[in-house]
């Protein structure tokens, strides 16, 4: 099993001049891949791209086993729809009809997907509504659904007939703790067998899943790496400071402040730095947390200074 | 299977939807209803005639079919998108041609089952026990089914697929149903320029919807065919219909080619992120940009309150006109108006008025496109109510500290808003018309007057009820096809004005007059609807959904608690105002003025005829001289008359008993005094109907005189429910002697047969047959008209001048009023009027005749081709008729609120809109022809007088038409009075068939299509026939034997019996036909061949079928047998002038002809330049083959 997801050179300028998608290249290996950036990265619009919804200005990505002969490789932009055979996509923002049964539209979707023996589909619809745990409300009215119901019914959707592509956009952002450990549970169990490519900013999911990751900002790729290469390259460089909130701006003033936070009424600050700062500084083992402010900042990374 | 899935799944969700169940039961109501109100009316084509059913189908109920049809496709479009669905469908293996197809044909399913709701409320509907039988015929299943399969399913296929491709690319509802009223107004500018179309073929085939198609064919229809006759499969009909459906197929096939499922994310979207400004970090870092943000607390007082609203109605009109559904829709409004109006005024034979102003913003715009604000109104307010609840951002805006009356109002001003953008679009469209029509004085204080002042009252209390109604409904596509049948259904309601929401007496304007009486109802009305819509406001403000919860439990319970003191004292203020505003016009409506209910106004006319009719033949003396007095006051619009009358007992009997008859003593008439130059004693004063019987203490011996001396006022107060008065106004009053006292019992009594019924009266025997012994009697209603001499003295106004026609004698002024003093130059039978405006006079002459023509001073344009029509006209007639007695002819202008045209001895009445009529090169115009035509009523009419029986309109209209169509052609050209004559024919055809009455020109009384129509025709045909001198020979000796005389009074038959003189006796045949009887012909001419001579000439075979039809006064035609003489022409090809034309004998029945002509023919035909009456001319003519 050695398929992959190819981006090459992906680009996109909406027409009111955004350029979302500045020459993207990326190789994504079957199992949990984390792309990583804020609101406005481009997340979306690359999510969206992938999933066969949108088209790039130029660019290709393909999808498929390269060793087992062209054939069995899916140019995505141009067969749209074989891709579309093997995807399952949890946009960041959707919704369903109201008035119908959450049974009944997965069986609709389970038709769109291809699963269309009667029996088979019976099958199928029970297992994922108890997988995701909808059993016991399978007759209500998906509008009556509250937020993480809608999550978990998009989910037995997405992954309808066994995708081998699956394409997560934002998916704990409206979840209770709960809802989000079982999510990434799920998650886990599946980027098994397929490619899973989970977008998010929250960088705490990708850290606990991800056996890979890219951080995204404004179009472009800022860093591609598994997250212990990601953290070797800057362990070492990372400091903390307890400081009072007063003491903040000279600090700021002095050193590349990564991040602060509030912890009992103390501010901690991580700055980066290649070597020792000086006095009230500590070193810190760096988290992938540390890792994307860094890149972020523009410390590490592609916009790293050489 | 996908497709089979997504139809499923579609069917399922549309049929489980309680807005299809509701759009179908609206759709069932209202055939319904229309049945009731079909079943109100005339009964001479019955409720369920094929016809009518068809017409009801095709036309009414698909109609609103359309805004359900939009509703139904924008939603199997769009709910998709609209509950972001799509992403996860169009990521699946479906295929756009499976998802479009099944969402497409599921709509199409649901709604073609909705649209049976149609005929299954006409015919329910004409179950029903307790309708008038006679106006229902017997129910066959294919009344019901052809219309169904011929108009509502193709219809729902070419209109279903062209909203669900607009819904689909346009991504917007509002489109859909924008494009739904886009059909709809689009079908109302065919409609008026469908008959540009000279091809009958084209004309059917490019018909989309086969309305106008069905109207073509069913043009002539007499009232029996459309009771009995079914429309058929016609073969142009349904070669129509496979043409729409194959376009119908066309533009989903385009719909199919254009649609992908890419592109549609991204752009517009609630999680589009290419609009997001990126952010800082989601980790704080203090003084990154911005730094603290400055705290300041809200403010809540009054002030607020003020700006918020502000700030609310400035957001959503913002939000709204920024959208393109509302710029399409605003340049829309412009153009529809130059297509809509385009030949406004256009009525008589083929004129155009200018397209002056007042025309334009009223009858183009406020009658016309007047669907436009609705439509607007309804959609936007939907949009206003629906719009936080739409965008998604409902449960942040109702959770913000603004009040729901804030909202409320704010949406509402935003409403208004709108209106107001609107009406100033359809004033740009005004303009824009007139400058296309190139007529430039564009008056815009006049378009502000209508539109902003008259129509934009009655739009935004029709926007308070449009975003009550939203607020109400949970559903907005419900709420939109609630609100159009709300607006439709109170049109033409016949209930008191009080009980039609925002309905008020119609108003009418007048160059003259300006909004004159009209003013101060409309005011009252508004105000009253006014404190309505307050009252409204109250019940949305108190239902305003806030939060999510829609329910009506919850509803009520939050409108109780919103339903506190100020709120009541509010709804309390409002009430209280209604019954303020509401009293006062009861007041003017009921009290002041009489309000008779629309099933009891001939109950005053009956009431009278019950009382008094007994005396309808006591001997009475008769008027042998009047002397009036008349003193206008314009400015308080009153009148007060007073006067002598001379009275002789021309009976053989003493007169005891002296009867006068008044109009009623309600709405402002008077009687001051009445009294006698002998000793009487009232023995009888009834106010209320208008009758006095006075007791004379010396009877009044046989040749005695008497004289009779009144005094009456006519002081209108107040308005009234329906019609205002407008005798008496401030600029153009007019009024005639129906104003003034009668002697005896005047049989002003209810004609109709049916109605007498109604009011218990005895059935009365018609107007006398022409041959009766007694129709020669009277020659009006009016009993005691002998030509008399009268003298009138009138007083108006110092800037005005009164003309009563007659000889001004002198004038002067007198007490800062100015006095006129006019009198008959011989005696004339007693028809006075009165008029008195601020006039212009222009004045002219014709040998010894002073013209003048006085008229309202800026309408300047034609008057000169009025006197000139007059002069054409004079020189005619007193050449080919005889002499004309007067030394003067006048033309008054009058406002349009009564007659277009009337004549008086000396003197023509004629309204306004013939003052601004057109004149474009080779048409005719009205004024000309309208001014002959009153001219030519100096004789007929005027010296002549026709006895009061059936076939007077023969004698007077008739025979006036005909004399305007002779000036015509001698001073405008045969092809003017070509056209005329064409219109006049058309004009019979057309009325006959839709009123399902006709009547013989020998008895024609009141058929205007007849008299005027066919009239006209038949006299021209006769002319073709026996030669224009006959025919004139034959008026001049009817003039000689009856001017001025008086009883016997001539009939239609002793106008009959002078053409008749004049005719050869082979053609009375053809006499018979055209006067005595109602006869159509018939004839098709099956092939025309031709082959050439050996000597260079062409000898042409025609196969033609020949029939002759008499027909009854509903319209059974029987065929008679038929030899009458026809004309048969051949045509060369490229020129209209024939290069045969001659009589031939025909036959009933099938005949060949053989031609011979000296050139190559390629069109003949029979009767080619319609000299006889017929309905179907179109296969009269055909291409000559070899």
């Amino acid at each position: 099993m050695s398929f992959e997801l190819r981006i090459d050179q992906l680009s996109k300028t909406y027409p009111n001049g955004t350029h979302a998608l500045k020459g993207i290249s990326l190789v994504i290996p079957p199992g949990m891949f984390g792309l990583l950036g804020r609101n406005g990265a481009g997340k979306s619009t690359l999510m969206r791209t992938i999933a066969t919804l949108q088209e790039p200005d130029s660019g290709t990505i393909t999808f498929g086993d390269p060793s087992a002969g062209s054939g069995q490789v899916i140019d995505v932009i141009r067969d749209k729809e074989r891709l579309r055979e093997t995807l399952g996509y949890l946009p960041q923002s959707f919704g369903f009809h109201p008035r119908v049964s959450a049974e009944r539209l997965l069986s609709h979707f389970a038709v769109m997907k291809g699963v269309v023996d009667a029996g088979a589909r019976h099958d199928v619809v029970e297992a994922q509504l108890r997988r995701t745990n909808l059993w016991d409300v399978r007759h209500k009215r998906v509008g009556t659904f509250s937020g993480g119901m809608r999550q978990r019914l998009g989910v037995a959707i997405a992954l309808l007939g066994n995708p081998r592509l699956i394409i997560v956009d934002e998916p704990t952002a409206g979840l209770d703790p709960e809802e989000r450990v079982r999510f990434l549970n799920l998650l886990g169990e599946i980027g098994q067998s397929s490619a899973v490519i989970l977008s998010t900013h929250i960088v705490e999911d990708v850290e606990e899943l991800c056996s890979s990751l890219a951080v995204i900002d404004r179009g472009e790729i800022l860093l591609t790496a598994t997250p212990a290469q990601a953290i070797a390259q800057v362990r070492g460089s990372i400091w903390r400071r307890s400081i009072s909130r007063e003491e903040l701006p000279a600090l700021e003033r002095e050193h590349a402040v990564i991040s602060t936070k509030l912890k009992a009424g103390q501010t901690i600050a991580h700055v980066y730095a290649q070597h020792w700062p000086g006095a009230g500084f500590e070193p810190v083992e760096p988290d992938l947390k540390d890792v994307y402010f860094a890149v972020m900042g523009g410390h590490a990374g592609v916009r790293a200074a050489a | 299977m996908r497709l089979a899935e997504t139809f499923r799944y579609e069917l399922g969700y549309r049929l489980r939807s309680g807005s299809t169940w509701l759009y179908g039961g609206l759709l069932f109501l209202l055939a319904f209803y229309v049945v009731h109100v079909d079943n109100g009316g005339s009964h001479t084509v019955t409720g369920n005639a094929p016809f009518r059913v068809a017409e009801i189908t095709a036309l009414f109920c698909g109609l609103f079919g359309t805004l359900v049809t939009a509703a139904l496709f924008a939603d199997a479009a769009l709910r998709d998108r609209a509950s972001r669905m799509d992403p996860l469908l169009f990521t699946t293996r479906l295929r756009p041609a499976e998802y479009l197809g099944g969402r497409f044909l599921a709509a199409l399913l649901v709604n073609a089952v909705l649209l049976l709701a149609t005929p299954l409320g006409l015919f329910i509907g004409s179950l029903m026990p307790y309708l008038q039988r006679e106006g229902l015929g017997p129910n066959h299943l294919s009344t019901y089914v052809q219309p169904v399969l011929l108009f509502s399913l193709p219809n729902l296929v070419l209109v279903g697929a062209l909203l669900f491709t607009i819904a689909v690319l346009s991504r917007h509802a509002i489109a859909a149903y924008l494009g739904a009223i886009a059909i709809f107004a689009g079908y109302l500018v065919a409609a008026g320029l469908w008959g540009g179309i000279s091809s009958p073929m084209l004309s059917v085939l490019a018909d989309p919807l086969g309305i106008n198609a069905l109207k073509a064919m069913t043009k002539y229809w007499t009232a029996v065919e459309r009771n009995v006759r079914t429309i058929g499969f016609p073969a142009m009909l349904l070669v129509n219909r496979v043409l729409w459906l194959a376009i119908a197929g066309g533009v989903l096939g385009l719909l199919l080619r254009t649609f992908r499922f890419t592109e549609r994310f991204g752009l517009g979207r609630v999680d589009d992120e290419s609009n997001e400004v990126p952010r800082g970090l989601g980790v704080s870092r203090s003084s990154s940009e911005g730094g603290d943000a400055p705290k300041v607390a809200g403010v809540f007082g009054r002030r607020t309150r003020i700006l918020q609203t502000l700030a609310v109605m400035r957001e959503a009109l913002t939000d709204i006109a920024s959208g393109w559904p509302f710029r399409v829709a605003f340049v829309a409004a412009i153009a529809l108006v130059p297509l809509l109006g385009w030949d406004v005024g256009a009525h008589y034979i083929d004129t155009v008025t200018w397209p002056v102003t007042h025309l334009v913003a009223s009858v183009v715009i406020a009658d016309g496109a007047v669907f436009i604000p609705w439509v607007i109104i309804a959609l936007f307010a939907g949009e206003l109510v629906w719009k936080d609840r739409d965008s998604g951002v409902a449960e942040i805006a109702d959770a913000v500290p603004v009040r729901t009356a804030t909202v409320l109002l704010g949406r509402f001003l935003a409403l208004v808003g709108i209106i107001v953008i609107f009406q100033c679009a359809l004033m740009l469209g005004g303009m824009l018309l007139q400058a296309l029509r190139g007529y430039y004085h564009f008056e815009p204080l006049l378009y502000v007057k209508i539109l902003f002042g008259f129509k934009l009252a009655d739009f935004v209390l029709l926007g308070a009820l449009a975003m009550t109604i939203h607020v109400l409904v949970n559903q907005k596509y419900v709420g939109h096809l609630f609100m159009i049948m709300v607006i439709v259904l109170t049109q033409g309601a016949l209930y008191h004005h009080l009980l039609i929401y925002n309905s008020s007496p119609a108003w009418t304007y007048s160059e003259m007059n300006g909004f004159g009486p009209f003013v101060a109802p409309f005011i009252a009305f508004r105000l009253y609807w006014a404190a309505w819509a307050l009252l409204l406001g109250v019940v949305a403000f108190l239902s305003w959904p806030r939060g999510p919860e829609l329910g009506i439990r919850k509803r009520l319970v939050a409108a109780r608690a919103r339903f506190t003191a100020p709120v009541m004292r509010l709804a309390g203020a409002a009430g209280v105002l209604v019954v303020v505003f509401g009293g006062f016009i009861f007041y003017n409506t009921n009290i002041l003025n009489e309000y008779l209910s629309w099933d009891r106004i001939g109950a005053p006319q009956a009431e009278y005829e019950r009382r008094y009719g007994r005396y309808r033949d006591l001997p009475q003396p008769v008027m042998t001289a009047a002397d009036l007095r008349i003193e206008l006051y314009p400015e308080q619009t009153a009148v007060d008359m007073s006067g002598t009358y001379r009275l002789v007992n021309r009976t053989g009997a003493t007169i005891r008993t002296v009867h006068v008859e008044t109009p009623r003593e309600r709405g402002g008439y008077a009687v001051r005094s009445m009294s006698f130059d002998r000793a009487s004693r009232p023995r009888l004063t009834d106010a209320a109907y208008g009758y006095r019987i006075f007791e004379l203490a010396q009877p009044l011996a046989p040749g005695e005189a008497l004289q009779f001396r009144f005094d009456v006022s006519f002081r209108p107060r107040g308005f009234a429910e329906r019609w205002q008065q407008t005798k008496v106004v401030r600029n153009g009053s007019y009024f005639d002697r129906m104003l003034l006292p009668f002697i005896g019992y005047q049989p002003f009594e209810i004609t109709d047969a049916k109605e007498r019924e109604r009011y218990g009266l005895p059935p009365k025997k018609a107007m006398a047959a022409p041959g009766d012994a007694d129709a020669r009697r009277y020659q009006n209603v009016v009993r005691d008209l002998e030509r008399i001499p009268v003298e009138t003295i009138v007083g108006t106004s110092l800037d005005q001048t009164a003309i009563v026609p007659g000889v001004l004698r002198r004038s002067w002024t007198e007490n800062g009023r100015r006095y006129f003093h006019y009198g008959t130059r011989e005696p004339e039978t007693f028809a006075t009027a009165v008029f008195s405006a601020r006039y212009a006079v222009t004045e002219g002459k014709w040998n010894h005749v002073a013209l003048q023509v006085f008229h309202h001073p800026p309408h300047r344009a034609n008057v000169d081709r009025m006197i000139g029509a007059m002069t054409s006209a004079l020189d005619y007639y007193t050449t080919v008729f005889g002499p004309y007695p007067y030394r003067e002819l006048c033309v008054v202008e009058v406002p349009p609120y009564s007659i277009n045209g009337r004549a008086f001895p000396s003197a023509l009445a004629l309204a306004e809109q013939n003052f601004i009529t057109r004149n474009e090169k080779g048409q005719v115009d009205l004024t000309f022809f309208g001014t002959a035509h009153e001219t030519a009523h100096q004789w007929w009419g005027g010296q002549v007088r026709p006895a009061y029986a059936k076939g007077r309109s023969f004698v007077s209209e008739s025979l006036a038409n005909y004399s305007a169509m002779m000036v015509t052609e001698n001073v405008l050209g045969p092809a003017a009075a070509r056209r005329v004559y064409d219109y006049q024919m058309e004009r019979y055809l057309t009325n006959r068939a839709q009123l399902g009455r006709d009547v013989p020109l020998l008895q024609v009384d009141d058929a205007p299509y007849v008299s005027y129509g066919k009239g006209a025709v038949a006299l021209y045909t006769l002319r073709e026939q026996i030669g224009a001198d006959a025919v004139n020979l034959a008026l001049r000796r009817f003039l000689e034997k009856y001017c001025r005389g008086g009883p016997p009074y001539p009939t239609s038959l002793d106008l009959y019996a002078e053409l008749r003189a004049v005719t050869p006796p082979p053609l009375y045949p053809l006499l018979t036909d055209l006067f005595e009887t109602i006869t159509l012909w018939d004839f098709k001419t099956k092939s025309a061949t031709y082959r050439r001579l050996p000597d260079g000439r062409y000898e042409v075979t025609l196969d033609v079928r020949a029939q002759k039809l008499r027909a009854d006064e509903v319209g059974r035609e029987t065929p008679t047998p038929m030899d009458d003489v026809v004309e048969v022409g051949v045509f060369a090809a490229g020129s209209d002038a024939p290069i045969y034309l001659a009589r031939h004998r025909m036959k009933s029945g099938k005949q060949t002809l053989k031609i011979l002509v000296s050139q190559q023919p390629s069109r003949a035909g029979v009767d080619p330049e319609g000299k006889l009456i017929e309905r179907v001319r179109e296969d009269n003519m055909v291409k000559v083959t070899e």
